[in-house]
C-alpha cells in the first residue's frame, strides 16, 4: 500500500471567490476527477484527498515519476506538498504537519502528534490533560476503558494507523452526467461577464470529460436571473445557450471560443446569480492519431471548427455548400445549403481526387462561373437584348432549355421551380464580357401579343 | 554594381553591395546565387524557388514569369480588377483545382460578387463537394472569415473579395497564410488599388484585352520578387470556351451582316462553322 496525500483545496481555489465555507465541500471536484487518471482509488478525506497508487506504480514508473508527473500536470500543487505513506492518515498526518511548517517527527507512528488525527481532534483538550500527546501514548491506554472513554471513533483510527485492521473509504466516483453549478461571486451584468466564471465550469467539464473518456457535443450553459420583474415584465428564472459541437471535444479552446462569440451576441434579461453546466449529450472519445514521420502533421485547424466558429460569429447561414441536382434548369442545377454542426462536410481530410470530379457532362465546360439569382431583365429594343446602352451581340445558336412542367399549376416552392422555357445564348456586350443570356419562349401560358423578354442569367469570369 | 533586394514584404529595402567587392569577378555572382541566404537574389533575376512551394498556374506563358514558376502557396497573391464580377476565373481555376487534387480540402469562396456556378466549377476540374460559399458584406467579416478559413487545415485555398481592405489587414491575411504555409490565398481588389502600397509579394492587375476577336486576359505584374516586367502577359480563355469564341469571331462578318432581322431569323445562321468548331463546340452549339 501506498498513499499520497495532496492538500485540498488548492490554495489557489480557495484564494478564490469568497463562496468556499469551510466545511462545505465543492460542488465539482476537478482534481478528485483528475486523480482519477492515476488511480481508480481516490478519496477525499477532511483537508486532503488521498490517493492509493500501490496498483498503478509500476504504470507510472515509480513513486518518484509519479510525483513528478502530479506536480508537472497541477501547477497550483508546486507550492504545497504531497505526503507519502503506507497508510492514508499517516500520510495525512505527514502532510499536515508539513503545512503547519513542522517537521515530521522521528520515531514513526507512535512519535505523531494527536492533533492531526481527525478522530482525536474532539477530545484534544482531554488527551492534553491526560498527558497523552502522540498517537503512541494513546495507543497504549487500555482498549476497552479507552473505547468507553473515547468512543469507537479514536480506537478504530489507531487501530488502522498501527496497521491492525485495513482502512477502509468510500472511494470517489465520476458522476454518471455532468451537471454543476456554481454562484457567481459578484453579479454579471453582461453575458461576456459570466465567461470568466464559465471557465471555472469548463475546465471541470474537461476533468469530468478526460476521466470518462468521453468527448462533448453539446453543453448548455444557463445562467439563474437575479430579477423576478423588469420594468413590469415577468422574467423567466434562467436563461440558457446551448452549445454544439460536429465533433466529440475534450479540449475546451475551441467551445470555449464558441461559448465566447455566442456570449457576446446575448444579452442579459437582468443580472445573474448563478451560472449552471450541463453536458447535454457526450460520445466516446477518439483521439486522433498522430503521423510517425515528423513532416506529416497536419498544421490547422479541422473544418468543422472553422465552420462553427463562423456559424457562432456571424450567424447561421454564413458558411454554404452547393448541393447538385440533375436538371436542366440552371437555378434548379445547385442550391446552396446552410453548413451548421449537424451536416458539415469532411470530417476527414480529403483524399485526392481521382475520377470522382470528372463526372461533369461536356457541355458545362461552357457554362458561365457566375449565375446571377434571380435573372436580371435585360432591356430589348428592336428585338435584341441590350446592356449598358449597347447591343448584345450573340455568339453562338440557342441552346434550348424546356422543363419544369410538372411544377405548372402547383404552388410555387423553391423545391419544384417553375416551369421554363428558354433559349440560351452566349453573348458579348459592349465591354467585351462574355454573358449568358436567355430568351423567354412564348408558351400557353404567355400572351400572344408580349415581346419576347431576355433575362441575364450568367456572367463568364 | 549588383543590387540585391531583400525578401521582405513587411521590410521593403534594398542593399547595395559595394560595387568593387563584385565588380571585379563576374563568376562571384555565380557564387552569390549558391550561397546567398534565403529571400536574397539578384536584382535582375527572379527569386530562387523556395523548396517547390509554388503551384502551376497552368499557363506557361505566366508561369515564366513567376518566381517559382507558379502561384506562391503560404502567401497572399492580389490580383486587381476593374469590378468585382471582370473574369478572373481563367487565371485561377487551373491552380485551384491542382491545388485541389495534391494536397485535397475545400475551396473557400469568401464574399463573391454573384452565386458562383459549380457545375462550370466542376468541369474545371474543382471538387463540387468541397466548395465553400462564405457570405459576408462587412469588410472586418471577410477579412475575420479569410483568416479563420486559412487557419483551417481542411481547406486548400482561398478566395477573398476585398474591396475595402487596407494594407494593414492585408497584412494580416499575409501572415495568416505564412503561418497556414501551404494555403493559396488570392485577393481580389479594385483596379484603383493599384496605386497603394500593399504587403502582398505578387500583384497582378487583370485587365480584358480589347479589340482582340477572341476575349483574352492581359496581365500586368505590378509586383513580384523579381524584376519589373514593363510588359503584359496575354492569357488566353480556356479551351472549349476559346474554340467556341474563335468560331464565333470566324463566322462574325455573317452574323453581323445578319444582325438585322431579329433573333427568328438568327436560329438557322450558321455562326459556328462546323469545319472550324471541334466535337465540343458542335455539342455546345447543337445541345
Amino acid at each position: 500500500m501506498l498513499w499520497f496525500a495532496l492538500p485540498w483545496p488548492l490554495e489557489k481555489a480557495s484564494a478564490q471567490p469568497a463562496q468556499d465555507e469551510p466545511g462545505d465541500p465543492p460542488a465539482c471536484d476537478p482534481l478528485g476527477w483528475w486523480a482519477l487518471r492515476l488511480t481508480p482509488h481516490v478519496t477525499r478525506l477532511g483537508d486532503a484527498l488521498l490517493l492509493e497508487v500501490s496498483g498503478s506504480l509500476r504504470l507510472w514508473g515509480g513513486a518518484a515519476a509519479l510525483q513528478r508527473r502530479i506536480f508537472e500536470e497541477n501547477p497550483a500543487l508546486a507550492s504545497a506538498n504531497i505526503a507519502q505513506a503506507a497508510i492514508g492518515i499517516i500520510a495525512l498526518a505527514h502532510l499536515r504537519l508539513r503545512r503547519d511548517g513542522r517537521g515530521v517527527p522521528a520515531g514513526g507512528v507512535a512519535a505523531l502528534p494527536l492533533s492531526v488525527l481527525d478522530a482525536a481532534r474532539l477530545h484534544l483538550p482531554l488527551l492534553e490533560r491526560l498527558g497523552l500527546r502522540t498517537w503512541g501514548d494513546a495507543h497504549a491506554l487500555p482498549r476497552a476503558p479507552m473505547v468507553r472513554r473515547f468512543g469507537p471513533g479514536l480506537r478504530a483510527a489507531l487501530d488502522v494507523a498501527f496497521g491492525l485492521v485495513p482502512e477502509r473509504y468510500p472511494w470517489l466516483v465520476l458522476p454518471e452526467r455532468f451537471d454543476e453549478a456554481l454562484e457567481l461571486p459578484a453579479h454579471a451584468e453582461s453575458a461576456p461577464a459570466l465567461l470568466w466564471s464559465a471557465n471555472r465550469l469548463l475546465a471541470a467539464l474537461q476533468a469530468w470529460l478526460r476521466a470518462r473518456q468521453q468527448g462533448v457535443l453539446a453543453f448548455e450553459l444557463g445562467w439563474t436571473l437575479d430579477q423576478k420583474r423588469l420594468n413590469g415584465r415577468a422574467l423567466p428564472p434562467a436563461q440558457s445557450l446551448r452549445i454544439r459541437t460536429a465533433e466529440p471535444a475534450q479540449s475546451m479552446d475551441h467551445l470555449r471560443r464558441l461559448l465566447a462569440e455566442r456570449l457576446a451576441r446575448t444579452s442579459l434579461l437582468a443580472p445573474a446569480i448563478g451560472l449552471r453546466l450541463h453536458a447535454v449529450q457526450t460520445a466516446p472519445w477518439q483521439p486522433g492519431n498522430a503521423a510517425l514521420l515528423p513532416g506529416e502533421q497536419r498544421r490547422g485547424e479541422p473544418l468543422h471548427v472553422f465552420i462553427e466558429r463562423a456559424n457562432a460569429r456571424l450567424g447561421p447561414g454564413s458558411v454554404r455548400r452547393p448541393v447538385l441536382r440533375a436538371d436542366h434548369r440552371p437555378e434548379q442545377r445547385q442550391r446552396w445549403e446552410v453548413v451548421d454542426e449537424k451536416n458539415h462536410p469532411h470530417p476527414k481530410p480529403l483524399p485526392p481526387a481521382g475520377e470522382g470530379a470528372t463526372d461533369h457532362a461536356p457541355a458545362d465546360a461552357l457554362a458561365p462561373t457566375w449565375l446571377l439569382h434571380p435573372p436580371q431583365p435585360l432591356e430589348v429594343r428592336g428585338g435584341l437584348p441590350w446592356r449598358g446602352g449597347a447591343a448584345l451581340r450573340l455568339l453562338t445558336r440557342p441552346c434550348r432549355v424546356e422543363t419544369g412542367w410538372w411544377a405548372e399549376g402547383a404552388p410555387a416552392s423553391d423545391a419544384a421551380g417553375e416551369a421554363v422555357a428558354r433559349d440560351y445564348f452566349m453573348a458579348q456586350g459592349a465591354a467585351q464580357e462574355l454573358l449568358w443570356v436567355y430568351r423567354e419562349r412564348p408558351t400557353s401560358r404567355t400572351p400572344a401579343s408580349a415581346a419576347p423578354r431576355w433575362f441575364l442569367h450568367g456572367i463568364y469570369a | 554594381m549588383m543590387m540585391l533586394e531583400l525578401d521582405g514584404c513587411l521590410l521593403k529595402s534594398t542593399v547595395i553591395v559595394p560595387a568593387l567587392a563584385l565588380v571585379s569577378a563576374a563568376h562571384r555572382v555565380a557564387d552569390w546565387r549558391a550561397t546567398a541566404p534565403p529571400g536574397v537574389w539578384p536584382a535582375d533575376a527572379l527569386a530562387a524557388d523556395d523548396g517547390g512551394r509554388t503551384v502551376s498556374t497552368a499557363h506557361p506563358s505566366l508561369d515564366v514569369q513567376l518566381p517559382g514558376g507558379g502561384w506562391p502557396l503560404g502567401a497572399l497573391i492580389e490580383l486587381l480588377q476593374p469590378a468585382p464580377d471582370a473574369p478572373v476565373w481563367p487565371l485561377v481555376l487551373p491552380a485551384l483545382a491542382a491545388r485541389q487534387h495534391s494536397a485535397g480540402g475545400a475551396l473557400a469562396l469568401v464574399g463573391s460578387p454573384h452565386e458562383p456556378f459549380v457545375p462550370a466549377l466542376m468541369a474545371a476540374g474543382v471538387r463540387a463537394d468541397a466548395v465553400l460559399w462564405l457570405r459576408a458584406d462587412a469588410p472586418s467579416a471577410r477579412l475575420w472569415l479569410a483568416e479563420q478559413a486559412l487557419a483551417c487545415a481542411d481547406v486548400a485555398a482561398v478566395l477573398a473579395w476585398l474591396p475595402r481592405a487596407r494594407s494593414a489587414d492585408l497584412r494580416r491575411l499575409h501572415l495568416a497564410a505564412a503561418r497556414r504555409g501551404e494555403g493559396l490565398l488570392f485577393a481580389l481588389r479594385p483596379a484603383e488599388a493599384a496605386v497603394s502600397a500593399s504587403p502582398a509579394p505578387l500583384r497582378v492587375q487583370v485587365d480584358a484585352e480589347d479589340g482582340t476577336p477572341v476575349p483574352t486576359l492581359r496581365l500586368h505584374l505590378l509586383k513580384r520578387r523579381g524584376p519589373p516586367l514593363a510588359e503584359p502577359v496575354l492569357l488566353g480563355r480556356c479551351a472549349p470556351l476559346r474554340d467556341v469564341l474563335a468560331a464565333s469571331a470566324a463566322g462574325q462578318g455573317v452574323s453581323d451582316a445578319d444582325r438585322a432581322p431579329p433573333w427568328a431569323a438568327r436560329a438557322g445562321l450558321d455562326v459556328v462553322r462546323p469545319e472550324v468548331g471541334d466535337a465540343v463546340v458542335r455539342l455546345a452549339v447543337a445541345a
